[in-house]
Order: structure tokens, then C-alpha cells, then sequence
């Protein structure tokens, strides 16, 4: 048997563990995407853009992120970045300088939006 | 010595010049774009998927030198018929449901058309003499055999085509409606990705390690550098990102940096006009490694002192016991106990088609999209996984079709390696490996080594289980907790016990690393557990389907990790398998004295499908030209996931055949919706097309009109998106194994009926029967034909395959099934409406193989009363058994 903390470090790699955010169980995978996007709220996005440094959410962070949701209900995936340029109109540059952990891990991320799936 | 030949092909007449080298499925391929004639077996003659016709004889063209073949007359594939206008043996193939993946189909089709010209009604016998050299993985050879006899009624016109064909109107559900991608396989215009042509590809050879566990000190690719063609060498340091394909734990690279983990490890990569000059510097290539000690086995890495393979994880890396009840308790009050051990080999999955990819850039800036294309069965996955790789966001990632997969294309294999070099090098990349590195580079199936411990009262009901399983992950993590999990998930197979006891345990060695490999997992535990419900059924003297069926799991029971389950329709399948076990046993007392002896086996199998936490999307859209479009990234190396996509859709909109279609190859325009894997695309993908289906029918129905134009004209949506998630999403506890598992179960009881060689110890599969319950069937043909090539699949894994680490190099060393040792086999199907399947239905293609082995194990057992604890049965080991008994 590996000891408890080596079990606990590949459960977490592995995929999906439960956090209490705005007051509902989400589960959240290895990077801490959502594991079903339908757990999202405003709410959500705000606690974990404050955890992440944003401490606002500026109506232009708000455009990014309802992009990603519409782009997302729409397609049934995450855009690239030049879906995301065109779509939302502002610059890979401007939106990664919006976001402190960058436009994946930090745009996609708040915005609910999951990693693919791989077998778990 | 060139030489100037006329050859005639497909009716055309050509001057070619040649050296006396040349084969002729160069020729085609290369030089006249023909690639019907497929490349399998690095023209060795072992696969036929390259028979043409020369001068009315199918041949065998990676054998024919076009030297030889002055004034000859050649047919391939494409001079026999065209999608638009078929031949009738094409028909026949499409029609009988012979063709999966199709890699082997335009080499299958040649031979018929070559043994029909000669002998329109051939029997059974002349069919297997015939196509003794023609391989298949898919199918069992089954429907190969019924395709060619349908041929030839079709040739002899007793039936037409249109006789037998399924009108787009028929009924949608229940009806083998023939696959939308089946008659451009059967016509050989099905782009596999070594079909790809792109002008001044650069063709790639890879620099791998000759050993098992080295350092790398150092890499001298100067002289390679200038050889003739090269355009260079590229190593680790010039990968741009992580240079990690991580699935879940980062620990396999692209191209290794600093150490290799096992034999075949990419070191370098060199890139080069030609296939054969890359070759040629590959040796001039020169590492300096410093060998270390190779882990060979689970008991080597876990010994105290073991080196570590993996810096920052330990070679014991996953552990997850099962605890329910108390099962110590539990087997002191037993009537009857059983302990014994069981070996599974590593094996490869083995898909007909070698490993191939392409890559190329679109643009020549800092954007410029890198495309990217693969044979993943997820391709949104990896392209994820390679935006991380290389460093490079801007990806697409276009699947090309498939020549068989059977888990092997859960895995990045030379994707990553063609993507990096079409980065670094900023030309398009061609990587076609051969078989024998395709089977060197590739994941394979774990080895189980198990001990077990089952325990009944006195009414032979099943009181307790204790397993100990210890898994070789080989070098590199992948998916082996996964896999170690889903046999823990299903361990209890069809069964009810209520007192588990169960370890299973994951170790990193230095052998090939497991992964994916149809039904990955549960095969192996089941060929433990089956034995062992024979050992203790003889034991307590209760004949082996009764007790079977006095132990089923009943709704409202508990699964092994404590789900308790709605439905569980295994007691309709022992009483359907009964009639046929009843007759097999009284054939089979028939033979019971002299050499070879005959003897009948059971096993069962419950397959769960649909992991808590399962989600899938899917979309489809209503097109300018009223037909609908399903959009999902739903892989089908061959399962017919077009076919169940498309019935779906014309199921449910109510629309005929022809006005369905399905795009799922490409990363621009599908959703991304999980892996082609754990039999979950019908029940995940397929339910949440038909989530989404429902909402475009609801709207056409409010609309009162099908066509684009009446929605349009009403604003309505034209596009709709739907889910599907499994209602559990909690993992199991890490303490105990208990928590929700698989939403979905198929099942399954296999019968086997052999005959034993008693002085050569050979085995022969006389039939296989199954009785499934898989729900509501979508297509019959394609449901079948799942179970002919898992059942198929399944006696390999049992009589004659393993893999052995540089010496299983081709399809003979790996002894690939053939039509000879293909064998008859029946189906008999029971539908009980799953309550959240889609439509009812649920997965079934692993299911096919997971209970297979035991059956021909016990059969083995019952023919000449000894067990074969470790896989394959090979005659060795039969005869070895024997011995030891006498």
C-alpha cells in the first residue's frame, strides 16, 4: 500500500474532487477546471477570479467570459484563440494581460468551460 | 538495373521505368496515387492487404516485382468499382456487414473477385483456402466468409442488391441499415493517413534506444546531419513546450531528454527527402547511454533497493483495495472454498494499420495553424494534450480513418513526433512507421498477476472474494489506475458477493506500458474470477451455468463497490444460452475417449459503461439542404459509430436515411465529447444526440415543417446542443473501494466448445456462442459483428497471443488470427430497454472479449481435466498441464 499522500496526489491528478463554493458542492478536475460547465455561475466565477487576484470583474472581464460560455453552448467546445480574437474582439494580448494566469487557465478557466476528457 | 516495362493498369496502359527492386504496391501507391492497396506488413506477404489482380490471380503486390511484369494486366480496387457505381462483390461486402475499420477490405474484396472469376459458387472450404493469407482484426472472418458467399448469389443472380438492402425508409431501429463509410472502404477511397499525399512531405526515421533503462549522455547527430536527403536531426531540446504527453500523470515524452524507460524510447528524430534516407542516417546517429538496471517485473520494482524509474513517483504508484462486509468471516463459515492463481501476458492490441500520422503547417507565421493529422480516437484530448507538448496553441486535429484500434488510439504515438518535426522543420511531415516499430512504440495490454479466493455455502450461493492483483504498468503511467479501477468496478462480474476482500496494486517496471486494450481490465479479472466460479461449482458438484444463475445479482443488489443496480437481465441470458449449452454437452460427450478430447466452457461478463462522471455533447444542425448534420467528435475505427449516429438521427426527427449525416473527424467542427473508449459512445454520445435531436423535433414539430427554410422563416434556431452526464459523478472512496459505479451494464454469457490434442497439446475452437443483453438494438449486423471479432479477439488473447518485447516483430511472430483459425460462432440477442439507455440501447464492443477466454479455458478444463492458470493456453503450456496431471 503507497502511503496516503502519494494516493492523495494521483486521485488529485487523476481528475475530480469536490470543492464548497458559493455555498454548492463543484467538482473541479487536475487544473482546476470545472468538471461539468453547468455548475458555473456568476457567483462562482467571482469567488475563483478573487482566489485567483482579480479582485473585480470589469464588464470587460465579463465579455471575455460570456464569449466563452456562448461560444461553448454553441459549439460544445472550447474556441481557439483565433476563434476567440475574432469572436470577442479584443486582443490575445489585451486578454491575457486581463487575467493574471493567462487566457487558458485563466479566461477558460473562470468561465467554466472543461478540459477534454481523457478515460478517469 | 532499370528497366522500361508496359504494364496495363485498371485498363490503362503504362510505360513505367524500374529497378529489379520495385514492388508493385510502391508503384501504385507511390507512383500512380492508388492507395487502395494497403500497407501492413512491411512486405513481408503476411497480410494481404495489399492483393491486387495480375493476369487474374490475386497477388500479393508488396511481393510482385514490377520487373517481372511486362505486359501484365493489373486490377486494383479502384478499377473494380466506385462508390457511385460499385461492384457487386463490393456490394456484397457493404451489404453483409464485412467491413469495420476497412483497412483490409480492398485486399479482402481482390481476393474474392479473383476466386469468384474462377468458381462462382465456392464453398466454405475453397473461401478459407482462398483468403489463407488475408488477415482481418475486426471481424472474425465471419462476415468476410457470408460476404463472399453473398457475392457470389449476387454474381450468379439468384438475389440483387436491392432485394436485401434497407430502404431509407425502413424502420430505423432494429435494422441493419448499411454504414455511411462503408462503401468508400470498400472502394479503397477511404483516406487512411498514410494515403495522404502533400508535395515535398518530409519523411521522418526515429533514433530509439536499444535499451530497456539508460541514461542518455549524450547525443552526436553531426554526421547524421549531412548525410545524403537529411534536412536534420532534431532532439529533445528543440521541442518548444513541455515536450510531456500528459493523460494524467506527465511522465511520457515525446522525444526523451535525459533517460529512456524502455526499449524503443524516441531519442532522436531525424527528417529527411526520403523514407530511405532517413533511415540511413538514423544509424549514423550516435548515443551515449549509460545502462542501469532494468526493472524486468512488479516483484523486481517493488524489492527493497529498487531504483526508481520515475524521479518524483515511487514504482509501487497506485494502489486501491475493495473492502465490503467481512470476508475473512465470511469464508471461515463457507461450505466450500476455492484459492487459486491466475497470469495474464502482456498483449498487443494490434490493429492492422501501422501507426501513421502527417503534419503540416497552414501560414508561415507565429499563427500559422499546425494540423495535425492522426489516428487518435480523441482528438480533442490530444490536441490538448499537444498545445502543452509543443507549445503551439494553434492546432486542428483531423482523424483520418482508422485501420483498427481496440484501445491502442487512446494514445499520442508518432502524432507528436510528426507535429514537433512539422514545427521545428517548418515543412510538411510524413511519419509512417513500420509494423515492426509500430508494434515497439505502442501501449499494449496490461499483464494481471492474480491470486484469488472464492468461498460458497452449502446452497451454493457465493458467500466471499479475495483477490490480490498486481499490475505491470510497464514504463510509463498512461491510464493504469484507470484500468486497474475498471477491473475493480466490475469484479464481481454478473454476480452477487457480499463480503469482498480485494488489493490491487499498480507498478511502474520497464516493460511496455499498458493502456487502453478492449476491455482493459476486466478480461483479465475475469478470466481469474471465471475459473474460479468453475473451480468451486465443481466443488460443490452444482453444474456450472446453474450456478451461475443461482448467484446472479438481482435489482436492488449491490455491485462490488456497493451501486446497487436497477437492472440485471443475466437470468434471461442463462435460460436463452441453455438449450445450446444442453446440446453442446451432450456433442461434446461424444468425444470424450482417444486423442483429441472435446470439452464445453461458460463465462460470464457484466460490462459497465458509463463511469460516474461521465459527460458527453453532442450537436446537430438542420442544413440549407434539409438534411441533418450530427457534430461530435465520436471516433469509429471501425465500430459503426456513423451507423448509430445516423439511425439515431432518423429515428428520432422521423426523416428517411438520406437525409442524415454525421462529422466527427476534426477538431473545428465537432464538440468535444470524450474518448472512443470504454464502450461509452452509444450510450454518452449517442444520448446526448438524441438530447439534442429531440430539441431540433420539438421545434420542427412547433413549426409544423422539417425543412431549413420554415425555420429559418420563423427565426427558430437551426443548430441545437445536447448532454448527457451520468447522475453519479463521486469517485470511490481510496480506503475502501466502495462508491457509484457504471451506470449502464452489458451482459453477456460465452460458451465455448473446443477439442484438445492431448499428445500436441493444440487447441481448436470448434464454436463460440454468446447470449447478449445489451438493450434496445440500434443496428443487428453491427452489434454482431462486434461480438464475431471480440470473440475472435478473445480466443488470441486465450490459445496464442503475447507480446515479447523485440521479438514479436510481425504478424507471424505475434501469430495474428487468420481465417484458419477462425471458427464458427452464434449470437443470441435479448433486449431489455435500458431505463437511461439511448433509446434503450447500451455499449457492447469490449463486453465481446472479456468473457471469451475463460470460456475456452474452462472448455479446456472440461475436455481434459486441467487448468491453464496462465494465458495464452499455448501448446506448451497445454501439454506442460497435462504432464504434470499424469
Amino acid at each position: 500500500m503507497i502511503d496516503s499522500e502519494e494516493h492523495q496526489k494521483l486521485v488529485s491528478d487523476l481528475g475530480r474532487q469536490p470543492r464548497f463554493i458559493a455555498g454548492r458542492e463543484i467538482y473541479l478536475d487536475w487544473e482546476g477546471f470545472f468538471w461539468d460547465p453547468a455548475d458555473w455561475n456568476e457567483e462562482v466565477a467571482k469567488i475563483l477570479a478573487r482566489e485567483s487576484g482579480i479582485e473585480v470583474l470589469t464588464e470587460t472581464h465579463w465579455k471575455i467570459l460570456r464569449f466563452f460560455r456562448e461560444y461553448y453552448s454553441c459549439h460544445g467546445r472550447a474556441p481557439m484563440n483565433r476563434h476567440l480574437k475574432e469572436g470577442a474582439g479584443i486582443s490575445l494580448k489585451e486578454i491575457g494581460a486581463l487575467f493574471t494566469e493567462g487566457i487558458r487557465l485563466g479566461a477558460r478557466r473562470l468561465a467554466g468551460l472543461p478540459n477534454p476528457k481523457s478515460c478517469f | 538495373m532499370m528497366k522500361k516495362i508496359g504494364i496495363k493498369i485498371n485498363g490503362r496502359l503504362r510505360q513505367v521505368v524500374v529497378d529489379s527492386k520495385t514492388v508493385l504496391i510502391d508503384l501504385l501507391r507511390e507512383g500512380y496515387n492508388l492507395t487502395g492497396a494497403k500497407q501492413s506488413c512491411d512486405r513481408k506477404g503476411q497480410c494481404g492487404a495489399c492483393t491486387v489482380i495480375v493476369n487474374g490471380k490475386a497477388v500479393r503486390s508488396c511481393l510482385t516485382k514490377v520487373i517481372d511484369l511486362e505486359g501484365a494486366d493489373i486490377m486494383t480496387i479502384e478499377g473494380l468499382g466506385t462508390p457511385d457505381n460499385p461492384h457487386l462483390i463490393q456490394e456484397a461486402f457493404v451489404l453483409a456487414g464485412a467491413i469495420q475499420c476497412g483497412f483490409c477490405t480492398p485486399g479482402m474484396i481482390m481476393t474474392a473477385k479473383a476466386l469468384l472469376d474462377a468458381n462462382l459458387n465456392p464453398s466454405i472450404e475453397n473461401i478459407k483456402q482462398a483468403f489463407r493469407r488475408n488477415l482481418c482484426r475486426c471481424t472474425g472472418y465471419v462476415k468476410i466468409i457470408e460476404a463472399v458467399r453473398l457475392a457470389g448469389r449476387f454474381l450468379r443472380k439468384e438475389i440483387s442488391p436491392d432485394e436485401i438492402r434497407p430502404k431509407p425508409d425502413d424502420p430505423k431501429m432494429g435494422v441493419s441499415h448499411p454504414r455511411p463509410s462503408a462503401m468508400i472502404k470498400a472502394c479503397g477511397v477511404a483516406e487512411f493517413a498514410a494515403d495522404f499525399r502533400i508535395p515535398g512531405a518530409l519523411e521522418l526515421a526515429v533514433v530509439r534506444s536499444p535499451h530497456a533503462h539508460a541514461v542518455i549522455r549524450g547525443i552526436d547527430t553531426s554526421t547524421a546531419e549531412k548525410m545524403p536527403g537529411v534536412i536534420g536531426v532534431m532532439t529533445a531540446k528543440d521541442i518548444k513546450g513541455t515536450n510531456r504527453l500528459q493523460y494524467i500523470v506527465a511522465d511520457r515524452q515525446i522525444i526523451c531528454s535525459d533517460k529512456v524507460r524502455l526499449l524503443g524510447d524516441a531519442v532522436a528524430v531525424v527528417a529527411a527527402k526520403t523514407k530511405e534516407q532517413a533511415l540511413a542516417a538514423v544509424g549514423a546517429v550516435k548515443v551515449d547511454y549509460e545502462p542501469i538496471p532494468v526493472m524486468n517485473s512488479p516483484e523486481e520494482a517493488m524489492a527493497d533497493e529498487a531504483p526508481q524509474i520515475h524521479p518524483d513517483r515511487p514504482n509501487l504508484c497506485y494502489s486501491q483495495p475493495i473492502i465490503k462486509g467481512d470476508a475473512d468471516k465470511a469464508f471461515a463459515g463457507s461450505a466450500a472454498v476455492v484459492e487459486s492463481s491466475f497470469k495474464t501476458q502482456i498483449n498487443h492490441q494490434a490493429p492492422m494499420e501501422p501507426e501513421a500520422s502527417v503534419a503540416y503547417l497552414e501560414g508561415d507565421n507565429e499563427d500559422a495553424l499546425l494540423v495535425v493529422i492522426g489516428r487518435s480516437i480523441n482528438i480533442h484530448l490530444h490536441m490538448a494534450i499537444l498545445q502543452k507538448a509543443l507549445g503551439w496553441e494553434n492546432i486542428r486535429y483531423e482523424e483520418a480513418y482508422s485501420g483498427g484500434q481496440f484501445g491502442i488510439k487512446l494514445e499520442i504515438i508518432t502524432e507528436g513526433i510528426a507535429a514537433a518535426a512539422a514545427l521545428h522543420f517548418k515543412q510538411p511531415i510524413r511519419y509512417i512507421p513500420s509494423i515492426e516499430e509500430s508494434m515497439l512504440i505502442t501501449s499494449k495490454r496490461h499483464p494481471f498477476d492474480m491470486k484469488i479466493k472464492l468461498g460458497a455455502d452449502a446452497n451454493g450461493k457465493l458467500t466471499a472474494l479475495a483477490m490480490d492483483i498486481v499490475v505491470d504498468n510497464g514504463a510509463y503511467h498512461s491510464i493504469g489506475n484507470v484500468v486497474l479501477n475498471r477491473a475493480l468496478h466490475m469484479l464481481s462480474s454478473s454476480y452477487h458477493i457480499p463480503n469482498i476482500n480485494v488489493m490491487g496494486r499498480l507498478v511502474y517496471t520497464n516493460n511496455p506500458w499498458g493502456s487502453a486494450a478492449r476491455g482493459a481490465g476486466p478480461p483479465q479479472t475475469h478470466f481469474a474470477l471465471e475459473c474460479a466460479m468453475d473451480m468451486l461449482a465443481e466443488k460443490l458438484n452444482i453444474d456450472p451455468l446453474e450456478f451461475r444463475l443461482r448467484n446472479s445479482l438481482m435489482p436492488g443488489q449491490g455491485k462490488v463497490t456497493g451501486h446497487v443496480v436497477q437492472q440485471w437481465p443475466f437470468p434471461g441470458l442463462c435460460e436463452a444460452i441453455k438449450p445450446a449449452y444442453e446440446q453442446a454437452k451432450k456433442d461434446a460427450g461424444t468425444h470424450r475417449d482417444g486423442t483429441i478430447l472435446r470439452g464445453v466452457g461458460l463465462a460470464a461478463a457484466a460490462f459497465g459503461i458509463a463511469m460516474p462522471g461521465d459527460k458527453a455533447v453532442s450537436a446537430v444542425e438542420l442544413g440549407v439542404d434539409d438534411c441533418v448534420t450530427v457534430y461530435a467528435a465520436a471516433a469509429d475505427p471501425g465500430e459503426g459509430t456513423d451507423s448509430m449516429l445516423c439511425q439515431l438521427a432518423a429515428q428520432v426527427l422521423e426523416l428517411p436515411m438520406t437525409k442524415v449525416r454525421v462529422v466527427t473527424r476534426d477538431t473545428d467542427t465537432t464538440t468535444a465529447t470524450g474518448p472512443a473508449s470504454g464502450s461509452r459512445i452509444t450510450y454518452m454520445v449517442g444520448g446526448a444526440t438524441v438530447e439534442a435531436l429531440k430539441k431540433l423535433k420539438e421545434v420542427m414539430d412547433e413549426v409544423g415543417s422539417k425543412t431549413y427554410a420554415a425555420l429559418a422563416e420563423t427565426g427558430k434556431p437551426t443548430r441545437y446542443i445536447g448532454e448527457k452526464r451520468t447522475v453519479e459523478i463521486a469517485p470511490l472512496d481510496p480506503k475502501t473501494g466502495q462508491g457509484p459505479s457504471f451506470e449502464s451494464d452489458v451482459h453477456a454469457i460465452q460458451m465455448a466448445e473446443v477439442e484438445v490434442n492431448t499428445e500436441t497439446g493444440e487447441v481448436k475452437v470448434i464454436k463460440m456462442t454468446t447470449a447478449v443483453d445489451a438493450g434496445t438494438v440500434i443496428n443487428p449486423q453491427n452489434l454482431i459483428g462486434q461480438l464475431e471479432g471480440g470473440m475472435d479477439m478473445g480466443a488470441g488473447y486465450a490459445l496464442r497471443e503475447e507480446y515479447v518485447a523485440g521479438k514479436s516483430k510481425d504478424w507471424v511472430t505475434f501469430k495474428f488470427p487468420t481465417m484458419k483459425t477462425s471458427f464458427p460462432m452464434d449470437t443470441i440477442i435479448r433486449e431489455t430497454p435500458r431505463i437511461r439507455g439511448t433509446l434503450g440501447a447500451t455499449g457492447v464492443g469490449e463486453m465481446s472479449m472479456v468473457s471469451t477466454a475463460p470460456a475456452i479455458i474452462s472448455a479446456i478444463k472440461d475436455a481434459c481435466g486441467v487448468w491453464i492458470q496462465q494465458l495464452p493456453a499455448s501448446p506448451q503450456r497445454v501439454k506442460a498441464a497435462l504432464a504434470g496431471a499424469r
